[in-house]
């Protein structure tokens, strides 16, 4: 590595009940494209916002060309050279090209006035810069494609004379084509001495374009190697800290039935999904893998009623269903347990007990059409104690509880129905490792008495671990089925996976 | 500019129903397409229109304002009363003080969303109780007679920037209020296009959290949002009662409704970051039109306040409801 | 009920409403003290307990829209329309010379009719086409008193049968019969709030819409059922209105919506939705009550009260947000404690 330009040491970071990062190192040299990599909830977005000085580490030290940074500004940061592009870009959608690209010079430059034409200028000069100039200056970037909008957001780091460009999970919406231009951009960005951290989760990308790699897992750094000196079976293997001790799931096929518990039949929505067909068993745990915007969340999102599909069937025990919304759904005994947990699964502030009985509320009133309130809270003390969630009392709010227990409260609304199908979205996402197995079993326990299971992950490992069957999607179709999980390893899969969405299958 | 473009304006639309709404007018009655006519509702419709601006500028932001109004009386009766009381004969004293109270009153609206982050809804609705009653309470409830009105106000209230002459030999003339609006109109304009914190209000609008990541300082974008919008509610208190030649505590308190429908009606999304100055204009010629021709379309002027609902209504219904079914084709609730 | 209501104010399931119940009692001490001859007579007690039932129907219907994270703007408008509809019916039959029982109970229904209708247009512009609550009920709010206004030209209406007056002016064991009637209902959305699916999927869309949806929840259904028992109350406070004046002039009680947004929010309902108790929102409406009356009686103008509100409601929002960060500054301070004893506990 030449001369190094920002060295992290030794930081570590704590939120609310989890700790993120602990003691991770991070050393990026002049010029160098660096990639940062780890599953989800690893800690890769804890690193690079406190990098950019939104987060103050608990600890730890940050230094840009020999100076360290007092850790808490973000100006400080800009000023140094780093500069970050979020996943959401931080792009005025109602404003120009233009206007978005120099927003930044406008404020450093601390001038009153905007001179449209400089700002014009500035924009051109960054569109020019890498390449792009063909981009029109006076359209609203609301109108833009994703690819459009990330090549303004880093034309505007440009303008700030950034000498490091962070980019997290800048590939995750964009196509292969899209990729291998924004590729070409970072090359030439190292031509002119400016570094870029890549942050992703996408082995083949992190291959082809970086020169190093720093790994971390769980919060902790597991490496830094040079990317020649690794390989993709190597890479997967110190990335998901294959778990050896992880006994993979085994169907008894005993309990297959003659017509499946749940079939669908080629679903399709559009520019969402086409041709979607599976079935399921009951004592199944069904995987679907695939990267984001391979349609895996909006199928099971259109199974449970909340995205009806354009198109397609489905079939409960060999009859057909008609699943128009979430109700429909839970009267038919299917759960979704949500890929956003604070978005979509649970009432932050609400009580614990009160999380839980909203599924099934009903069960509750008496016969004057008012709730019994006390089996209410039995209903839910009996839930708490037989998810062993840790509170001293179900009154207390939701987010008051660490990641593991807020998920095990989200298990529990859904276990409350009784469900035959439980679809689950991400079900250890953001969770520490110590909970994660003791949901696995959870719903190991659950699929051995005969329910069916559906679970959907970024992590290749969780998935061979835990599921007997596992469908492979990109964009927006099944690439693969593979019917018994013993037979493959993760490094297959992550092939698999990773070069559909290069090879740019069709949607 | 194609056709096909200008379809995707809401501006457009507005423009189309005005001009249909003026024809059906003009045929019931033909008075309403003389340059008189025009004239007096240039005139009467420029205090609206200065509001409205204020409005706008909240609106843009992502907030709303129903104090304006409140504030606009204060500055209108502390200043003619402070004329009164002192002998000073002087209408640039008047404007001097109204934009003075207007700009600390907007100060303190500032304070409560800004630095306390209460929502812009709840704090208007209790300052602008604040200010009037405190208005009523201190300086008096007495009504001031046109006799007892300061020379200069009334003669304000008269001039014409261009004369015309009828028939007659009667002339008429447009106000000097519509100079003052076009005035207010082009700093306006000048100061959302060409100055950062113009550009900062649009910024907020559009994304907060981006806004303050790039560096905006959102304090003082609002506080400049809020005392901008005073000194227009200042302004347009003299202006209102050099016209009415009628000073009444009492007035205009109540009209904020019309205010904030036609700035919503003119395509601003409550929502922020979007909406235009000649929209939020459009908005109040269709409001100004509708009110005060009710008459003219046989209705009595009872039905003002029903028809301002029904348009603000239908306005937003067709907006949101657009929305609402674009958001459900282009994607899944994933993100929702 | 009554001692229900009362045990449950004592026990202070909420810790917000004891610094409620400490202020309603400071106030009532102070002005027990600066004027003993008027303050604690039965006469002003009865005055008192007979003045706020009206806007305290206000103020419930501004709860429930509040709860589920909306705001209705237009109570005071529907009160008015369905008082203008009343009060027709009511004095036509003075004229006509109808049984006044027949024509209070034609009077009833049609505010219950017109009251259901208004929040139906409500619910429906908010939960069906997604109009914000501010701008949905900001244009009904124009569209029903202009109404009442098209309806009455702008006149009063007056001239009821003697035993509608009784409701309004009346006493039963020395208690106004309004106030009766208040606490009965606040017993009943006491009972809508904690007892129903109705109130549970109400706090629950209050706190994520979105949540809520993904549980299998109605959202449609539960809120155009909410705005509409918002104009039901908002209806029920004109039938105490117009027969405690006699009269029904449009345009009637604007000041009650800032006061009724002012005790909601003092009585502890969050303005983002998802929280909010009755007692709270009682105790509330009794401190304005409280110093409506002494204001009152030490001869303050209604302008200083007009300013007094808009002050007080500024004043609780204010104090609010600085309580609410310092807790949740403790809050994180203390979770992050405790939280590390059971994620140590829990690592394998």
């Amino acid at each position: 590595m030449s001369e190094v330009f920002l060295e992290a040491k030794h930081i570590s970071k704590s939120f609310v009940g989890v700790k993120a990062l602990d003691d991770v190192d991070l050393t990026i040299g002049r010029g160098e494209i660096h990639c940062l990599i780890g599953e989800n909830g690893s800690g890769k977005s804890t690193l690079i916002k406190i990098i950019g000085g939104v987060h103050k580490a608990d600890s730890g030290t940050i230094t840009v060309e020999g100076k360290q940074l007092s850790g808490s500004q973000a100006i400080e940061s800009i000023r140094s050279g780093v500069q970050i592009i979020y996943q959401d870009l931080s792009l005025f959608p109602n404003l120009t090209v233009a206007e978005n690209i120099s927003v930044n010079q406008m404020l450093e430059s601390n001038q009153q006035t905007v001179q449209w034409k400089e700002v014009r200028e500035t924009a051109r000069k960054a569109l020019e810069e890498i390449g792009e100039a063909h981009i029109s200056l006076d359209e609203r970037v609301e109108n833009l494609s994703m690819a459009k909008k990330q090549i303004i957001a880093i034309s505007r780091a440009l303008t700030q004379n950034a000498k490091l460009i962070i980019m997290d999970e800048a590939t995750s919406a964009i196509t292969k084509e899209e990729v291998d231009h924004l590729f070409s951009i970072i090359q030439n960005l190292k031509k002119k001495g400016i570094a870029t951290l890549f942050v992703s989760h996408k082995l083949s990308e992190v291959f082809e374009i970086s020169e190093n790699i720093t790994i971390i897992r769980d919060g902790k750094k597991v490496g830094v190697y040079p990317t020649s000196e690794l390989d993709h079976d190597r890479l997967v293997y110190i990335m998901t800290g294959r778990k050896l001790e992880a006994e993979p799931y085994v169907y008894d096929t005993k309990m297959k039935q003659k017509s499946p518990l749940l079939e669908v039949k080629s679903f399709s929505k559009e520019l969402q999904y086409q041709d979607i067909s599976f079935s399921l068993q009951p004592g199944e745990i069904l995987g679907i893998t695939g990267l984001i915007g391979s349609g895996r969340t909006e199928i099971v999102q259109s199974i449970f009623g909340l995205n009806p599909a354009d198109s397609g069937t489905m079939y409960m025990n060999g009859e057909e269903v008609k699943i128009s919304n979430p109700r429909d759904a839970i009267r038919h005994g299917i759960a979704l347990l949500p890929e956003d947990r604070l978005n979509q699964g649970l009432f932050d502030a609400q009580s614990i007990g009160d999380n839980i009985v909203i599924t099934i509320l009903k069960n509750f009133l008496k016969k004057i059409g008012l709730l019994d309130t006390t089996k209410q809270k039995r209903s839910a003390n009996d839930w708490i104690e037989r998810l062993k969630i840790k509170t001293p009392d179900g009154n207390l709010p939701v987010n008051s509880l660490s990641g593991g227990n807020q998920q095990r409260v989200v298990l529990a609304k859904w276990l409350a129905i009784n469900p035959k199908v439980f679809i689950l979205d991400g079900p250890t996402i953001g969770i520490d490792i110590g909970s994660k197995h003791t949901i696995h079993d959870i719903i190991r326990d659950l699929a051995r008495e005969g329910m069916g299971i559906i679970m959907i992950s970024d992590e290749i490992q969780e998935v061979l671990d835990n599921c007997n069957r596992i469908l492979l999607m990109s964009k927006g179709r099944i690439i693969k089925e593979i019917d018994d999980a013993r037979t493959t390893t993760s490094e297959e899969l992550y092939e698999i996976v990773t070069g559909a969405a290069s090879a740019g299958v069709e949607a | 500019m194609n056709i096909k473009q200008l379809m995707k304006h809401n501006e457009t639309y507005i423009l189309l129903i005005i001009l249909i709404f003026s024809a059906a007018l003009t045929m019931i009655n033909p008075v309403f397409l003389t340059l008189e006519n025009m004239f007096d509702l240039l005139r009467s419709s420029s205090g609206t229109a200065i509001l409205a601006i204020g409005v706008f500028l909240v609106l843009l932001s992502g907030g709303i304002d129903v104090s304006c109004t409140a504030i606009a009386i204060a500055g209108q009766y502390i200043s003619v009363n402070v004329l009164i009381a002192t002998g000073i004969d002087s209408i640039a004293l008047a404007f001097l003080i109204s934009i003075l109270i207007g700009v600390s009153l907007g100060a303190i609206n500032a304070v409560f969303i800004s630095i306390f982050k209460l929502p812009t809804l709840i704090t208007t609705l209790g300052t602008s109780s604040l200010y009037h009653g405190l208005l009523l309470e201190v300086v008096g409830t007495k009504a001031v007679n046109a006799g007892d009105l300061p020379e200069s106000i009334k003669a304000f209230g008269k001039i014409e920037i261009l004369t015309l002459t009828r028939a007659d030999g009667s002339s008429y003339g447009l106000s000097i209020f519509f100079l003052i609006l076009v005035i207010l109109l082009l700093l306006t304009w000048f100061i959302l296009k060409f100055t950062m914190v113009g550009r900062g209000v649009y910024a907020i609008g559009g994304n907060a959290e981006a806004a303050k990541r790039t560096g905006y300082n959102s304090h003082k974008i609002q506080f400049f949002i809020y005392c901008y919008a005073g000194f227009l509610a200042g302004v347009m208190g003299v202006m209102h009662i050099s016209m009415i030649r009628y000073g009444n505590p009492n007035y205009l308190v109540g009209t904020e409704l019309s205010v904030i429908a036609a700035v919503v009606l003119g395509g601003a999304r409550i929502s922020g970051g979007t909406g235009t100055l000649t929209g939020t204009m459009l908005g109040v010629i269709l409001i100004t039109i509708l009110e005060k021709n009710l008459i003219l379309m046989g209705l009595s002027s009872y039905w003002q306040q029903f028809f301002i609902g029904v348009v603000i209504i239908l306005g937003v219904s067709i907006t949101y409801a657009q929305n609402k079914f674009q958001a459900r084709r282009n994607l899944s609730i994933g993100g929702a | 009920m009554k001692s229900a209501a009362m045990l449950r104010l004592v026990t202070f399931k909420n810790p917000k409403n004891k610094t409620l119940f400490i202020i309603m009692m400071a106030i009532v001490l102070v002005m027990a003290l600066a004027m003993p001859s008027k303050f604690l007579t039965s006469i002003n007690i009865q005055s008192m307990a007979s003045q706020f039932p009206e806007f305290g129907f206000l103020a419930l219907a501004m709860m429930l829209a509040m709860i589920t994270g909306g705001i209705d703007l237009s109570v005071v408008a529907v009160a008015n329309l369905t008082g203008v509809a009343a009060a027709k019916i009511l004095s036509a039959s003075v004229e006509n010379g109808t049984p006044a029982g027949t024509a209070m109970v034609m009077a009833v229904l049609a505010i219950l009719v017109v009251s259901a209708l208004a929040g139906l247009a409500n619910g429906s512009l908010i939960a069906f086409l997604g109009v914000p609550p501010i701008l949905a009920t900001l244009g009904t709010q124009g569209l029903f008193m202009g109404l009442s206004i098209v309806l009455t030209k702008g006149h009063s209406i007056s001239g009821f049968p003697e035993e509608f007056m009784v409701i309004g002016n009346g006493n039963f064991l020395g208690i106004p019969i309004s106030f009766i009637l208040f606490l009965a209902a606040a017993y009943l959305v006491s009972v809508l709030l904690n007892k129903t699916q109705q109130g549970f999927n109400m706090f629950m869309i209050g706190s994520s819409p979105v949540v809520s949806k993904f549980s299998g929840v109605n959202n449609t259904k539960v809120l155009i059922k909410t705005y509409m028992l918002t104009a039901l109350l908002a209806g029920l406070a004109s039938v105490i209105m117009i027969s405690r004046a006699n009269s029904m002039r449009p345009g009637y009680g604007t000041a009650y919506l800032l006061q009724a947004i002012l005790v909601v929010v003092l009585g502890g309902v969050d303005p983002d939705g998802g929280f909010g108790n009755i007692p709270g929102v009682i105790m509330a409406i009794f401190i304005l009550q409280i110093t409506q009356s002494g204001l009152n009686i030490l001869a303050f103008s209604p302008f200083f009260k007009k300013f007094m509100w808009g002050f007080a409601l500024l004043l609780v929002m204010v104090l609010n947000y600085l309580l609410q960060n310092r807790s949740s500054r403790r809050k994180i301070r203390l979770m992050s404690n405790d939280t590390k004893h059971t994620d140590t506990g829990e690592t394998v």
